[in-house]
């Protein structure tokens, strides 16, 4: 009898992105599926924001593929009076956890945007599934402590909190630093880890400890979804 | 319960005679209307919206609050105005045109939602105010200005059953009748409850009533009562439709 | 019952929608009435998450129809009421605000336009200029507001409640698919707390009192019976609407005063306009930058000096010529030359701007 050794079966990655209407869902979840990518992973990304055609993973698509990702999104010329005819799932979104390798799950808002993980076949029974709510306290509806946790209460299973506090281009150091704050207090709350703050590229050196003001690991976001008009 | 010979304390007394033609059927319906209000003692909450059509005459009619709309439109005005003030009490006035032709979208969709308002429609077969037109509720082999050759049911459908159909589609606690002038104390009991139910936010109210429109059907004192007594009740069937549990012992 | 909407001044960053419905918070709207369509859906959106906690209402209706008749309802029952739409729901709206227009309801609507004709997209234009200052079947006594940025979509949405129940004329607040999904940052406040005072609505329908006692029925109507009395009233209105335009009117204008040619556009198109302007001074042109903000009334008076003073006229929108009708209409009789730069439902960049006074320089 040979002994074939043991093969080793690498985790899977599989993450989704949830939170509240323009929180920064996208944006981190194109991040960390380019940063899982760049560590030599095969990632996928799947856009399953139903709910707001407009900036949503489609118009970079080609972009992302170019970059390494396996993308599974509508593209724009392909679907016809977006919001009107309806936000429309793809077979490839339902099935995408049969994929192999990563895979980062970008999910809509909406009251029942979070729900849309019901329709990924077999996301219920994931044993490596990751919940991640998306937290910009500049947001009317997650602005504080209890606006964060009654919010995050409501979304159903979440593994972790984002700090994704910013003002678009007007972002200072002090308002991430806020944010930082107030979603560290409401994840104490909530007995969930704050699993990073999402902070600008373009502030990199002013974080250069890969920390926050309240210790939490700093995950540094390249913008591509201002350039993503429909 | 009767009906007394002098007018409606409700009625306003400057816009009397009214303009509606001899033997038309909307005086006796809005009489009808004008003592269900009085015995109701709700005239000074009563917001009256009217159609335009012959409904449009009823802009001045009544001592009360009363807003003019565009054809078919009076359900969303009363619907709008009673969401924002619940304590009015909101009637919306139309003929068959208004509520089951350009308006009946609005009519269906106030039902579904059980707005607690009263839709009361006056049913004379024809558009009377632009010069007798077919309606929706024109009966087969009737000539009208757009059906000379008599309504062919056949090729353009049979007259809209309107109370029938909100019934159909009136939610829990909803009123839906058919009353007709030729029997107006039974027509005021209708108006009453239906009144009644919006008073007490039951749900949504809807009387159609039988008139007559002697002008356009080109007849005589005697071939109008007949019409209405013997033609259109064949078709249009009188009573109530639906009822809600509080309203039944009245 | 509840405590207020929004306390203080704080700077939030929201997509334009979420500011109107936050607008319409601050400025103690009662009841919102409205049918989906892209791209206002998110007011709504936001409208009903927030209204219960205020203690305010929301009616969902079957049509575009009825959200503006259902509006002039709310408003003649003394409330404070407004609805949204876009496109081919706009065009449903003309038949309600004309009679809004007629009866002196002050009725708002806020539209986000989207391309036209038709369903066409649900993405962006201009191409609702025409209709919302011109439609229905009437003499365009409304007034409009055409946004640039967040923060003014905010201001103006406030703004549009107290000039339509100060003015009674209809009231429309222009925005665009591009201004309801962007995301910017704006400081929303009280208006109250920073002094601005909020027309108290009052009921024209539905007054408290007793009739014959206290009070006398109102009746209201619009159709008269002949064409003298339409005459008088339409009359009427007129002179009042331009008695108070000059109260209403608003412009933004840069470096009109030397300038060989001056840049008009509106709305969002102006933040591109603005950007072209300020670009083309530094390299030494000599350019201007003039924008109506309120559509209607326009700022006749304005815009004939700066097209008096100035060597050519460059209109710049995303529609084929709905602003230039405007502005060839109020300075008809000058000999300006206009050059256009006119994208149907397209966006506007400074880039293309600037390109194009390059080549007429």
């Amino acid at each position: 009898m040979v002994c074939v050794g043991v093969k080793i079966i690498e985790e899977r990655i599989v993450e989704a992105y949830v939170g509240e209407y323009a929180s920064g869902k996208s944006e981190n979840a194109v991040n960390r599926a380019l940063e899982l990518v760049r560590s030599g992973r095969q990632v996928n990304l799947v856009d399953l924001d139903l709910v707001e055609p407009f900036y949503t993973l489609r118009p970079i698509k080609q972009e992302l593929t170019n970059m390494g990702l396996k993308v599974i999104a509508w593209e724009t010329g392909e679907t016809m009076g977006l919001g009107e005819a309806g936000s429309i799932i793809k077979p490839e979104m339902r099935w995408a956890l049969q994929r192999p390798g990563d895979v980062i799950l970008d999910i809509g808002y909406g009251v029942e945007g979070a729900k849309t993980l019901n329709l990924v076949e077999g996301a219920a029974q994931n044993p490596d599934l990751k919940v991640f709510a998306v937290v910009n306290v500049y947001r009317p509806m997650t602005s504080t402590i209890n606006e964060i946790i009654s919010y995050v209460s409501e979304l159903g299973l979440v593994h972790g909190l984002i700090n994704n506090s910013h003002l678009g281009d007007e972002t200072q150091i002090k308002d991430i630093e806020e944010g930082a704050r107030i979603v560290t207090e409401a994840a104490k709350e909530l007995r969930l880890p704050v699993v990073a703050t999402a902070v600008d590229i373009k502030l990199k050196k002013e974080f250069s400890t890969g920390h926050d003001c309240m210790g939490n690991p700093v995950r540094f976001l390249t913008r591509f979804m201002q350039n993503t008009f429909w | 319960m009767t009906l007394n010979p002098q007018m409606p304390k409700c009625w306003r007394v400057e816009s009397k005679p009214h303009k509606f033609c001899p033997g038309c059927g909307h005086g006796l319906v809005l009489k009808a209307l004008g003592e269900a209000i009085d015995e109701l003692g709700i005239q000074d909450r009563v917001v009256f919206g009217c159609d335009i059509g012959c409904s449009l005459l009823t802009w001045d009619f009544f001592d009360v609050d009363t807003v003019q709309t565009h054809h078919g439109r009076t359900t969303p005005v009363i619907t709008g105005l009673k969401r924002a003030n619940p304590d009015a009490i909101g009637i919306a006035y139309m003929g068959d045109g208004g509520g089951y032709a350009i308006g009946s979208q609005h009519l269906v969709n106030a039902a579904a939602r059980n707005e607690k308002i009263t839709v009361i429609l006056a049913n004379n077969t024809n558009y009377g105010m632009t010069g007798g037109q077919m309606a929706p509720t024109t009966l087969p082999g009737q000539k009208t200005e757009t059906s000379p050759y008599g309504r062919d049911a056949e090729d353009i459908g049979y007259p809209t059953q309107g109370p029938e159909m909100v019934a159909a589609i009136g939610q829990k606690g909803a009123y839906v009748a058919r009353g007709t002038m030729a029997n107006i104390r039974q027509l005021k009991g209708y108006f009453k409850k239906a009144l009644q139910n919006q008073m007490d936010g039951t749900g949504f109210s809807f009387v159609e009533a039988l008139a007559s429109c002697p002008t356009n059907w080109r007849t005589n004192a005697k071939d109008t009562w007949n019409f209405v007594e013997n033609e259109m009740s064949k078709y249009f069937a009188v009573g109530e439709l639906k009822v809600p549990d509080q309203l039944k012992e009245v | 019952m509840t405590e207020k909407p929004i306390q203080g001044e704080r700077k939030m960053f929201l997509t334009g929608n979420e500011v109107v419905a936050w607008a319409a918070l601050a400025a103690k709207v009662d009841i919102m009435y409205g049918y989906p369509i892209t791209p206002q859906n998110e007011i709504m959106h936001y409208w009903t998450r927030m209204a219960p906690k205020y203690g305010k209402k929301f009616l969902q209706t079957e049509d575009e129809l009825s959200a503006g008749f259902t509006t002039i309802g709310g408003v003649l029952a003394g409330k404070k009421a407004f609805t949204a739409t876009a496109g081919p729901g706009n065009t449903l709206m003309q038949e309600p605000i004309s009679m809004a227009e007629m009866m002196r309801i002050p009725t708002v609507v806020v539209i986000q336009q989207r391309g036209g004709p038709s369903t066409a997209t649900v993405i962006y234009s201009q191409q609702e200029v025409t209709m919302t200052t011109y439609g229905g079947n009437g003499e365009g006594f409304r007034v409009v507001y055409s946004t640039a940025t967040h923060q003014e979509l905010f201001d103006y949405t406030i703004k549009a409640f107290n000039t339509a129940w100060k003015y009674r004329f209809p009231t429309f607040v222009l925005g665009d698919g591009y201004q309801a999904k962007m995301r910017e940052s704006l400081h929303i406040y009280d208006p109250e707390e920073k002094g601005i005072k909020l027309v108290e609505p009052t009921p024209t329908l539905s007054r408290p009192g007793q009739i014959g006692v206290n009070r006398e029925p109102n009746h209201i109507r619009n159709t008269y019976n002949t064409e003298e009395e339409l005459y008088q009233i339409v009359m009427g209105y007129a002179k009042e609407y331009a008695e108070i335009s000059p109260e209403i009117i608003e412009f933004q204008e840069q470096d009109v005063d030397d300038a060989e040619i001056v840049i008009v556009s509106h709305g969002v198109v102006s933040r591109a306009a603005l950007a072209a302007t300020q670009e083309l001074r530094k390299a030494g042109y000599k350019v201007g930058y003039f924008r109506p903000i309120t559509l209607r009334p326009f700022p006749t008076e304005r815009m004939r000096a700066v097209a008096a003073n100035t060597k050519k006229l460059l209109v710049v929108e995303s529609a084929l010529g709905q602003l230039n009708k405007l502005v060839l209409n109020e300075i008809y009789g000058l000999t300006t030359p206009i050059e256009t730069l006119l994208k149907p439902g397209v966006g506007v960049t400074s880039e293309e701007i600037v390109t194009r006074i390059k080549s007429l320089l």
